[in-house]
């Protein structure tokens, strides 16, 4: 049997799971204690069905520990940058973009130095060892264990980035480094700022983990442990040591994979609705469909792969104004069940609109019996019509789609939508987060640039495959149940000689231990 | 003499954006050098082309190649400096101010920094009013001025000068050299007088792109709240026509790389009077259908079987909400749409030159029809 919790800002969610099966669940507020707060997690689900420790044959946890850290500029470490591109790029050191607050935290320790690739793959300089050594000696003068490597082109060729990591770990031997083609994609800025706060995170992502460990330890769960990513599959404890970075935007990942799972629907749109905002996401295959554009993460822009999320100002606590035209972006959030209607209060939310036409049951009933049918009615109509237009903005073309509805909001909808081929409210939907975790699987990914004139296309396509296979492998992928979840393929315009840009994603089944 | 200082850049790129037309790439890097070297070297000083000493000496700078590259070689002053200097070397005259190749896109910042380094102006104007793909299509060549000598410098100061008999044989070499040299290099190319700049360059584009910029930036929200100042700007502006073409929903995109070019076709929907926007007639009728023959850039926009604008007048494109301007590449199913239609200056309305920017230049079989005189309704 397997474990999925997610800690979300809010609440944490647990699931027992056997098979696919859902042996019992569990919602809590998050706890301040890391530790704590999983444990609790553990007893809630594990006592509920009578399960002992020995059973348990993985733990999946999905946090939200490292993007809360970013955005509110806490535990972060001191971080240096050695970026590999001169004499390019010294027009735009690293972190020129990025806001006083968080560039403070990190602190002024910028180093380029010679090196770094063309898109063709040849040297713009050779690594300028000379200036890497005075670098690393000012690294060392300062004391910085921290260290974000980025090189130019280094996603076509890693060489530079690895050469300054090999000679960084010579001299600092417990430094922890983040090389940059590991982490981001093309665009060597927002590829080192993702670096940067990955190798930031670094300290924080040690004592999380441990503090994981040692929950599971009391618990007597000697099982190995996992922790969601943003793209839907999972990482080992050692790899979330060296990429909590990795981690951001897993929650709602885990929604979308969680719908997926408990839907039994592999290619949907998912409409997530909390307290505030409804988060609507797109599933292909299984898996959430990625955003395309950069992404902002506590104001510094980044090329995670993250998924694509069309956030709107509607939810369960949302402000009920105009008349009923107009839902949100107003809320008043976890305190609906102080100030909602029909749990007492004087505030007239999304939630007392569903509760009077209806489709939903909680609080006092009575309390929305006076309401306007008319308003109640408009109303109505006015949230259906704010999730369906999200829907149709997602949706991958004017085909309708099954959309599943997730999240403790989800009461609001009791209509059909029109953008829908069927709208689905499964079972559990308030814990998919936690039910995504549990499910997750095991995933690698590469991305080259190649000439089609040089190398045949088919033999392009076949070494980046394999090269994604050996990544998933590595991370603790069952070899046999690999498959390409993902293939891009994108010409870059004004090269005349066949330049492509190609990335290949696979996934597969956790390898079960012996 | 107006000045563009780093706090007019994020307002000059957004205009810029809407000039490009759809093409042009992001801009994001090349707002971010020019807003450091401004910081830097101080305020860029435009000098409109009319305040231009006859006898002036002007040369166009920017760069050229595959956007894609500067992703990861980041651009840096160097090679725009390094060019021109070594055109002023080669040739022997002293440079009195800079010009942009075009205004859509990240080519309209980098004369302005170029400019505050070598304490010369830059003209207020360029040589496209918009973004187009090639160099022939500039209104300097199209008007006299030959585009070499120029002086072409890659990111390792590698230069090389180029002299070619016209500006189509001009425009092949440079995109082989750029592909050479790395994927991008800066240029410097088509010397000309202030008699020359006069008589070719779209005026007034750099400081107009700053107050469009401004405008949509300054909004952020759905388009239709401000359309009323858009049509105000551009009606009092040199553009002078300003049409409001269709609003509705991307339903399709289709598009291939075709010898170096993004290529395709974006087909669009009306919502009809119960979607968003206001009802105006075959312009948001849910039944009519909007198509934009795209080539990098928006070059025709099509109701049913009807041209209602082409290339070389701009087709604009923002997103309906948000005000920003929707790059052909960035354009997919479910976003909602305006789409504007805005008439090209007189320099590109003369025989000469319709010859090398009407649809027949892009291999469409249609011929230019004026915006103005295309009824929508």
């Amino acid at each position: 049997m397997r474990i999925g919790i997610d800690v979300g800002g809010t609440h944490t969610d647990a699931v027992l799971m056997d098979g696919m099966d859902i042996v019992s669940s569990h919602k809590a507020l998050t706890s301040s204690d890391v530790r704590q707060g999983i444990m609790e997690a553990l007893d809630a689900v594990m006592l509920d069905a009578h399960v002992t420790a020995t059973a348990i044959d993985a733990v999946m946890i999905g946090t939200t520990h490292f993007t809360n850290a970013v955005i509110e500029r806490k535990e972060l470490c001191p971080t240096a940058i050695i970026r590999a591109c001169l004499p390019t790029g010294s027009g735009l050191p690293p972190k020129c973009d990025w806001p006083e607050d968080i560039a403070a935290a990190l602190g002024d320790h910028r180093y380029m130095i010679g090196g770094g690739h063309l898109f063709n793959g040849k040297e713009i300089a050779p690594l300028d060892e000379r200036a890497l050594d005075l670098a690393i000696h000012d690294i060392v003068q300062k004391g910085l264990k921290s260290i974000a490597v980025a090189a130019a082109f280094s996603p076509a060729n890693a060489d530079h980035e690895l050469a300054i990591a090999k000679y960084l770990r010579q001299r600092i031997p417990d430094a922890n480094i983040t090389v940059s083609h590991e982490i981001g994609r093309l665009g060597i800025l927002e590829r080192e700022n993702a670096a940067l706060l990955n190798a930031a995170l670094g300290k924080l992502a040690h004592r999380v983990v441990s503090n994981m460990q040692a929950a599971l330890g009391e618990r007597k769960i000697h099982c190995p442990f996992y922790v969601s990513q943003n793209d839907g599959t999972l990482m080992s404890a050692d790899y979330i040591a060296r990429y909590p970075a990795l981690t951001f935007s897993s929650g709602p990942t885990n929604s979308l994979r969680g719908a997926a799972i408990l839907s039994g629907i592999a290619d949907a749109i998912v409409v997530d609705i909390g307290g505030t905002t409804v988060d609507v996401g797109v599933l292909a295959k299984g898996f959430p469909r990625e955003s395309n554009s950069h992404i902002d993460v506590g104001g510094v822009r980044t090329n995670f792969r993250m998924p694509d999320i069309l956030p709107i100002g509607l939810g369960g606590g949302s402000l009920v104004t105009e008349n009923g035209n107009r839902l949100g972006p107003q809320s008043v959030g976890h305190r609906l069940v102080k100030e909602g209607l029909v749990f007492g209060g004087s505030t007239l939310t999304a939630t007392d609109i569903a509760v009077a036409n209806g489709s939903a049951d909680v609080g006092d009933v009575s309390r929305v019996a006076d309401l306007d049918p008319a308003l109640v009615e408009r109303a109505t109509v006015t949230m259906h019509q704010m999730i369906d237009d999200a829907v149709d903005k997602m949706r991958p073309s004017e085909e309708p789609v099954p959309v599943i509805l997730v999240g403790g909001g989800a009461i609001l909808v009791s209509r059909e939508l029109s953008t829908a081929s069927e709208v689905i409210h499964p079972e559990h939907a308030g814990v998919a987060n936690a039910i995504g975790a549990a499910i997750a699987q095991v995933g690698g990914e590469v991305e080259h640039i190649v000439s089609y004139a040089k190398i045949n296309r088919d033999d392009a396509l076949a070494a980046a495959t394999e090269e994604a296979r050996h990544k998933a492998m590595a991370a603790g992928a069952d070899p046999d149940t690999l498959r390409v979840l993902d293939m891009e393929e994108t010409t870059m315009s004004y090269m005349d000689d066949d330049a492509a840009r190609i990335r290949i994603k696979v996934v597969g089944d956790l390898k079960q231990t012996p | 003499m107006k000045i563009i200082g780093a706090e007019h850049i994020k307002d000059l790129c957004a205009g810029a954006a809407f000039l490009a037309t759809g093409g042009g790439g992001d801009p994001y890097v090349s707002q971010l050098l020019a807003e450091q070297l401004l910081e830097k070297y101080g305020a860029a000083t435009l000098i409109s082309p009319e305040d231009l000493a006859d006898d002036a000496f002007v040369v166009s700078i920017g760069m050229v190649g595959a956007p894609t590259v500067t992703l990861e070689q980041l651009p840096t002053e160097e090679e725009a400096i390094g060019a021109l200097n070594k055109y002023e070397e080669i040739t022997g005259k002293k440079i009195d101010a800079v010009i942009p190749f075009e205004v859509g896109g990240g080519n309209s910042t980098i004369p302005l920094f170029v400019a505050a380094i070598k304490g010369i102006p830059c003209v207020d104007g360029d040589g496209m009013g918009r973004a187009l793909p090639e160099a022939q299509m500039m209104t300097f060549p199209i008007y006299g001025a030959k585009p070499t000598p120029a002086v072409i410098m890659d990111a390792f100061g590698n230069s090389e000068l180029l002299e070619c008999e016209d500006a189509l044989t001009f425009e092949k070499e440079i995109r082989a050299k750029a592909v050479a040299m790395g994927g991008m290099i800066s240029s410097a190319e088509h010397g000309m007088s202030g008699e020359l700049v006069k008589r070719s360059a779209i005026p007034h584009t750099i400081s107009f792109a700053v107050e469009l910029g401004r405008l949509l930036r300054g909004h952020g929200g759905v388009i239709d709240a401000i359309q009323d100042n858009l049509f105000k700007l551009f009606a009092e502006s040199d553009y002078g026509v300003i049409k409001h073409l269709f609003t509705g929903k991307v339903v399709d995109s289709e598009r291939k790389i075709i010898g170096g070019y993004d290529v395709g076709t974006a087909t669009l929907q009306g919502f009809g009077s119960t979607g968003s926007g206001g009802s105006n007639g075959a312009r948001d009728n849910a039944e009519t259908k909007m198509e934009l023959l795209i080539k990098n850039e928006y070059l025709v926009a099509k109701i049913g079987d009807r041209v209602v604008a082409s290339v070389p007048d701009l087709i604009c494109v923002v997103e309906q909400e948000t005000s920003r301007s929707l790059n052909a590449e960035r354009m997919r199913y479910g976003q909602r749409v305006a789409v504007y239609g805005i008439g090209c200056t007189h320099h590109y309305r003369t025989p000469e030159a319709l010859a090398v920017t009407e649809p027949r230049a892009f291999g469409f079989d249609l011929d230019y029809v004026p915006l103005e005189k295309i009824s929508i309704d």
